[in-house]
């Protein structure tokens, strides 16, 4: 007889968290700040509310989460409310408005948005703007290996027909054109949806856009299986993704372009947003070996922007809340962490010598001058669809290459849609 | 009258002999040191007759060995393959040489002995950085192996450490019969394990790390050389005529050491004050983490803090409700005031078995 006993491990995965407060020992009235940046980002945060914390005597204290979207959501069931939560998904955001959770903003905080954003404000529920807009990236780039697109002599496509020439000539040239990885703990899918975002963008214009966004076109309008067959083309080419669907499935996303990197670069493009340049690989040099350019558009013409960030919203009506909403507002709350880089206003006013990073100050530029912005659909669509079946169908539609079946899964997230099986 | 006990009615000597004043005592021990067999030890350390070039061959042959061989063992993580190449390390005698140089006050040995060490030590950092580029395989600067990082960063511990073996190498010298203890003084106060890890760690450009195992070497190097003159001086190997023509001199030559010392302290010292405060944020977080997760059982945590900036990375075990990682970030910036940068990995653990027969 044998008796074979196994022991296994199993590691259920990472959860990171970070939290930072002024170290002094003082009683201040403390405001609690919960969102999403950690480590640097949230270090740079800290920094971003001295000024108000020393002018107004009050201590801010924040966290940030790796789990966001799970985490508020425990958080409001436990009645455990943050003070101020720093949302990346407005439609998130307009959920617990509309739940009566957050707090519309005060009249004049509210006036000053308006007057910034006009048409682009985000975060509204019947009538009431309940979100500040603080940090922006915009999404639709191209980070590229410069050094060798120079010395090999190829251009900036100006069209998506230029960059699927481009893409095959890479090919042709014995070379891997792109890198793609999707892995993002319990939010894995996310760098999909934009790719998808950027295409139905650039296919269907705007209006349509809106529409999409909004659950009047399903995900099983021709337009979008369309577009994930076009996002189909790079994934699922054998040869056009480094590392192919494995990689993209199971490299985590800030690791994504490494391998543009390596000695002999193991791809030449990656599309993804301005955030990135926070995890270049060390020997990824700016200017010297590695740049953006914009996603171009289908037709040519200037392309439209997608754009992402994270909008301030308040749990408490309290005053020295109601301030610290009314400071996150202005164009001077993102100076002291644009002097640090790593961070684009979305503000209109936000003045371009605060930027002490030329990157940071293009972005900023980008942003100003573009004629057509965009915020991420897939934080404005209901949080179902775009935090749940949409990150999730992407990671379907890699395994299984088949787009029909992935829009039905996605659109069968919404609310009262039949379920989906397969 | 009470019979009286007379074992307990011994009363100990007035001059009471602590541990410490009796291994003094025995230090301080004196032998009967012939002139000839003074010059004959001398020699043994670092010969300044023909004998020197067989000696320097034999030295420089050990030292390329010795460094060789410790840094495999110290990019193979392997402790016994470390401890062999102390076995085998040469450096202990030049700095016994330098020891008996200073005391005695001999040029030609001190020059000879000063220099065999300077390219000992550049020789050794060479061949560790030779053998990491060789063999270096899939180390980086931030994945060292245990066996190099210990070897980074040197505490005052370290310093206590090279200060006894520097008094038992003096002992073990100018005390005859005690010559078997050698091998152990070489183990107990590395030379070459240390400057192996600056070689390697400079071929994988960790300068912090270097730099680390660069002081544990120069605390070793200092307090040897200091303590064994010391011994050197009070066992009385130095002759009593010596002594008295340098009138005072040989704590002048020494005093140059003793400001050494006071230097390599001083960071020694930070070192360990960075370590206690480590410790002691690593007690105030499993505290918070009792708190946070009562169930939660800490499968291996690594705290640093350094002022009010904090990491943690840890592997819980949980029970089936695991506790969110923000909870305890906050419940520990709101306690120690530090900002935290929190990564918790959960862990369940199952188990499955399988008969056949």
């Amino acid at each position: 007889m044998q008796l074979r006993r196994v022991s296994a491990l199993l590691v259920a995965g990472a959860v990171v968290a970070t939290a930072c407060s002024s170290t002094s020992v003082d009683e201040r009235p403390v405001i609690e700040v919960f969102g999403t940046f950690r480590e640097a980002d949230a270090q740079n945060f800290g920094a971003t509310v001295e000024p108000f914390e020393e002018e107004h005597g009050v201590e801010v204290r924040y966290v940030g989460s790796g789990s966001f979207e799970q985490e508020i959501r425990q958080r409001i069931a436990d009645a455990d409310y943050p003070d101020i939560a720093l949302f990346p998904q407005p439609a998130l955001l307009t959920e617990f408005a509309a739940q009566g959770l957050v707090r519309p903003l005060s009249a004049e905080t509210a006036a000053a948005q308006q007057a910034a954003y006009g048409d682009n404000v985000v975060a509204t529920f019947d009538g009431d703007l309940y979100g500040v807009w603080f940090k922006a990236s915009v999404k639709s780039l191209v980070w590229y290996r410069s050094d060798t697109f120079a010395a090999r002599g190829y251009k900036i496509p100006g069209s998506w027909s230029d960059l699927v020439q481009l893409t095959e000539q890479i090919e042709a040239n014995g070379t891997t054109p792109w890198c793609l990885s999707m892995e993002s703990f319990t939010q894995s899918g996310w760098v999909g949806t934009d790719w998808i975002e950027d295409i139905v963008l650039r296919q269907q214009g705007s209006d349509f856009y809106d529409d999409w966004v909004d659950g009047a076109v399903s995900f099983e309008d021709d337009a979008i299986v369309a577009a994930l067959e076009t996002f189909g083309d790079v994934v699922h080419t054998p040869g056009r993704v480094a590392g192919g669907v494995n990689r993209i499935l199971n490299t985590p996303w800030q690791r994504a372009q490494d391998p543009m990197f390596d000695e002999e670069p193991g791809c030449l493009m990656h599309r993804q947003a301005s955030f990135q340049e926070v995890h270049l690989p060390e020997s990824a040099v700016l200017g010297e070996n590695t740049d953006v350019f914009p996603l171009p558009s289908i037709d040519g013409s200037e392309p439209p922007v997608l754009v992402a960030g994270n909008l301030a919203a308040a749990f408490d009506d309290r005053p020295d809340v109601a301030l610290l909403m009314e400071f996150l507002g202005t164009p001077e709350a993102g100076r002291v962490w644009a002097s640090m880089g790593g961070f684009t206003s979305p503000h209109p006013d936000f003045q371009t010598e605060w930027y002490t990073s030329e990157f940071d100050r293009r972005i900023g530029e980008v942003l100003r001058k573009a004629r057509t912005v965009r915020f991420d659909g897939s934080d404005l669509m209901t949080p179902a669809v775009g935090t749940g079946t949409f990150w999730s169908g992407m990671l379907t539609f890699v395994r299984t290459a088949n787009a029909r079946a992935t829009a039905a899964e996605i659109q069968a997230g919404y609310p009262g849609a039949e379920p989906f099986e397969e | 009258m009470e019979p009286t006990d007379e074992r307990t009615n011994i009363s100990p000597p007035a001059n009471d002999l602590t541990p410490i004043t009796q291994i003094w005592g025995t230090i301080r021990q004196r032998e009967d040191w012939t002139d000839d067999e003074r010059t004959e030890v001398l020699n043994e350390l670092f010969p300044d007759d023909e004998r020197i070039v067989p000696y320097i061959k034999r030295f420089a042959t050990l030292m390329v060995l010795s460094t060789t061989i410790a840094a495999f063992g110290l990019i193979a993580n392997s402790a016994a393959v470390v401890i062999g190449a102390m076995l085998v390390a040469p450096l202990m005698t030049p700095m016994l040489a330098l020891a008996a140089s200073l005391t005695y006050a001999q040029m030609r040995r001190f020059v000879g002995s000063v220099s065999l060490i300077v390219i000992g030590t550049v020789g050794a950092i060479a061949t560790g950085w030779v053998v990491a580029r060789i063999a270096g395989g899939s180390l980086t600067a931030t994945s060292l192996s245990s066996e190099l990082l210990t070897r980074t960063t040197p505490s005052l511990l370290d310093l206590g450490i090279a200060i006894a073996a520097g008094l038992a190498g003096g002992y073990v010298l100018t005390h005859k019969g005690a010559g078997s203890s050698l091998p152990g003084v070489a183990i107990a106060v590395a030379l070459v394990p240390p400057l192996a890890t600056v070689g390697v760690a400079l071929e994988l450009q960790a300068t912090d790390q270097a730099l680390g195992a660069l002081l544990l070497y120069s605390t070793n190097l200092v307090a040897i050389v200091l303590s064994a003159s010391v011994v050197m001086v009070v066992s009385g190997f130095v002759p009593d005529y010596i002594r008295q023509a340098a009138r005072g001199k040989i704590g002048l030559r020494l005093l140059p050491w003793g400001i050494a010392l006071i230097a390599v302290a001083l960071p020694l010292a930070a070192h360990t004050r960075a370590i206690l405060e480590d410790d002691a944020f690593a007690r105030d977080v499993t505290a918070a983490i009792e708190v946070w997760d009562p169930q939660a059982e800490i499968v291996d945590m690594d705290a640093d803090r350094s002022g009010d900036r904090a990491t943690v990375s840890m592997t819980v075990a949980t029970s089936a409700d695991r506790q969110s990682a923000w909870k305890l970030a906050k419940a520990i910036t709101a306690d120690l005031r530090v900002d935290l940068d929190l990564d918790v990995r959960y862990q369940q653990e199952s188990t499955d078995a399988a008969s056949t027969s």
